[in-house]
């Protein structure tokens, strides 16, 4: 009974956020004729899937109950990485293995620190993040490196097409249904709910809670160096400051698809992160500066958050009983 | 009252062992603070001429002024991570008041009352919509840092005329001390007045260890979140006026480093005086120290970056120093 209940109220949420995104969609092509041009469409894919990767890292992070504020720090230092590993000769395969290596390393340094010793995970992450911001200087001094990164066919990752749609795409989407596998369909997926939340049950049911939480932020790392790998492949170089417009929209995602799906999960972030880029990729066509963007996905993400939380429920249901009291009473007067 | 109580009863044994350890808890960042001045003066007496310190002592008196209000907020258990940006969009604000003629106070007064105004909003939605700070804070930092860039198009506003607080940054005493730091150091006294002698020190501690019971008890939480948000906004942007004024121009990306700085300082300070806890005192130590270090390092001649990478293993080693210590503690008063 009440499972039908639930089936309805997420359908119901499911075609309301259908409904979002067709009106976004709409709004945007309206103001911008070229919104839906094709070369548009597939720059809106291209984005989303370095946004949706790092979205997704995020995602097991906040199923936990953390946050992650590496993210760009991370980013910087990963992608520095594998630009110096490409630069030197090596296949692209050893540098994105190089890539992801470090990033799991990072991951369980904060991942360690924060579940098994106990620290804050917004400061830890924040230190964690800013050595490896520092350390992405150690290569080169702060420069760009761009040898052999046509000859090692990095770019195909951003131009090569199958089945019409860039790899890409192809990349998150297959990512992404082993995360939705994982998270929904295995005790895995479970045990990271329960260590999110109430990790006390969760412990005293058989759960590693430490494990798993290190484990999120190790998945988030990893996820981020994946998203800077398709911002290398998109730019053809490596630069220090790659990663650093990768945390607003994966937080915007994250909690906006949260918001108005009823929940972190990976569908719901894959939701969030593509109304976020179709209105990046919308303003930028239309002219905006740059300066506003970061703006207007952080209003979105608190109008978002704000607007479905519980205590705007209850104030909105509270407001609710004091009129149909009022509505009442005046009745009995009349 | 509390305090005072546990004070009387970790002294009951009276060794000049427990008097000594407690002594180290309480001033080790100083000891540390004078030991390194020592060491990089001996290497670089440069440090210690009155240009460096002046240079040392406006940044730090910036510094304090911008992370006052943010060691209560991180003392009572939440986070603001929108300080520094706060400090952008005032800096910008009263630059570009200037630029439209205004005239100074005027645009002080824009700058503080967008301090004010961002920290009703985060004070608001943390404290009544219970939204988590973290999500907020970040969100009305880059709202800041958009407002500040769209100020300036996207560059610097030059301000052409010395304002009121021009002779407050001119060296004095022995040409070794900007005035500004007189009333900043009178407001942090001020502060660890409110924190160490009312009440309301006392609740945002409690509130740190357990907001349900403080609430419970009758204190009134959601109203004094929401002042502490609003003091860590008109903080922030009390230091970025200030900067207007010290580098004659706004400019939008000034926050970004300030944001680290801030929460290494805080924690930092957070070890001495009340381990484990954030403290007015401990942050204008800290402070002190993250500034001769800095100054230490580039007089070293150590590029930026490897300055990052110091400042965050510092970050990291703080914390774990805090959390042993408050480890150590714990046990050593459930052993009592």
């Amino acid at each position: 009974m009440s499972g039908f209940k639930d089936i309805m109220r997420q359908s119901a949420r499911g075609l309301g956020f259908l409904a979002l995104v067709i009106v976004v969609g709409a709004a945007l092509a309206l103001a911008e004729p070229r919104f839906l041009s094709p070369a548009s469409l597939n720059g809106i894919a291209r984005h989303m899937a370095a946004n949706g990767l790092a979205a997704l890292g995020l995602t097991f992070v906040v199923i936990v109950r953390r946050f992650d504020l590496s993210i760009p720090g991370v980013a910087a230092f990963a992608g520095m990485s594998m630009g110096a590993v490409i630069a030197a000769g090596a296949p692209l395969w050893v540098a994105i293995a190089a890539g992801i290596a470090i990033g799991a390393a990072i991951g369980l340094v904060s991942g360690v620190a924060i579940s098994r010793f106990g620290l804050p995970d917004i400061v830890t992450t924040i230190a964690v993040g800013s050595i490896c911001a520092g350390m992405a200087f150690l290569y080169t001094g702060g420069r760009s490196i761009f040898q052999n990164f046509f000859q090692v066919g990095i770019t195909d990752l951003n131009d090569a097409r199958v089945l019409g749609l860039g790899v890409s795409l192809w990349i998150l989407l297959a990512i992404y249904a082993v995360a939705w596998f994982v998270m929904q369909r295995t005790r895995t997926g479970v045990a990271f709910y329960a260590t999110g939340e109430n990790p006390v049950a969760a412990h005293f049911s058989g759960i590693a809670t430490r494990r798993y939480i290190a484990l999120a932020y190790v998945l988030c790392a990893i996820c981020t160096v994946l998203a800077v790998l398709l911002i290398l492949a998109e730019s053809g170089n490596a630069e220090t400051n790659k990663g650093a417009n990768l945390m607003m929209p994966a937080y915007a995602g994250v909690f906006l698809g949260a918001a108005i799906l009823g929940g972190t999960s990976v569908l719901a972030t894959l939701g969030g992160i593509l109304l976020i880029t179709m209105l990046l990729d919308g303003f930028a066509l239309m002219g905006v500066p740059y300066y506003y963007s970061d703006g207007m996905i952080s209003l979105i993400l608190l109008a978002g958050v704000l607007a479905f939380s519980d205590s705007a429920r209850n104030w909105l249901n509270s407001f609710a009983m004091v009129r149909a009291a009022r509505h009442a009473a005046s009745g009995e007067k009349g | 009252m509390t305090m005072t109580l546990t004070r009387t009863a970790t002294a009951r044994p009276h060794s000049t062992r427990r008097r000594l350890s407690r002594l180290i808890t309480n001033l080790w960042l100083v000891a540390a603070l004078v030991l390194m001045t020592v060491m990089i003066a001996s290497q670089r007496p440069q440090l210690l001429d009155p240009g460096n310190m002046v240079a040392i002592l406006k940044s730090f008196s910036i510094m304090v002024m911008m992370i006052l209000g943010l060691t209560w907020v991180i003392a009572a258990g939440k986070i603001d991570v929108s300080f520094m940006q706060v400090a952008a969009l005032s800096n910008m604000l009263c630059a570009w008041g200037l630029s439209q003629g205004w005239g100074w106070w005027p645009a002080i007064a824009a700058g503080l009352a967008a301090g004010l105004a961002v920290g009703l909003l985060n004070g608001w939605l943390v404290a009544v919509m219970r939204l988590p700070a973290l999500i907020v804070t970040i969100s009305t930092a880059s709202l800041c840092a958009s407002l500040a860039a769209a100020l300036g198009k996207g560059t610097v506003i030059r301000i052409a005329t010395p304002g009121p607080l021009a002779s407050l940054l001119e060296p004095h005493f022995g040409d070794a001390v900007p005035l500004i730091m007189l009333p900043v150091l009178a407001l942090a006294a001020l502060a660890w007045f409110v924190q160490e002698r009312l009440t309301m020190g006392r609740y945002i501690y409690a509130m740190a260890q357990n907001e349900a019971a403080v609430r419970s008890v009758g204190v009134p939480v959601v109203g004094l979140t929401l002042v502490l948000f609003v003091f860590s906004g008109v903080c922030a942007a009390l230091a970025g006026i200030i900067l207007a004024e010290n580098l004659a121009s706004g400019q939008p990306m000034i926050g970004g480093p300030y944001l680290i700085n801030g929460l290494t300082v805080v924690l930092l300070g957070g070890m001495m005086v009340h381990v484990g806890k954030p403290n007015i005192l401990g942050t204008l130590t800290a402070t002190l120290f993250i500034g001769v270090l800095f100054s230490g390092a580039a007089l070293l001649g150590l590029p930026d970056y490897q300055r990052q990478i110091i400042q965050g293993a510092l970050l990291l080693s703080g914390l774990v120093v805090a959390m042993l210590a408050a480890r150590h503690h714990g046990e050593r008063r459930k052993g009592g």
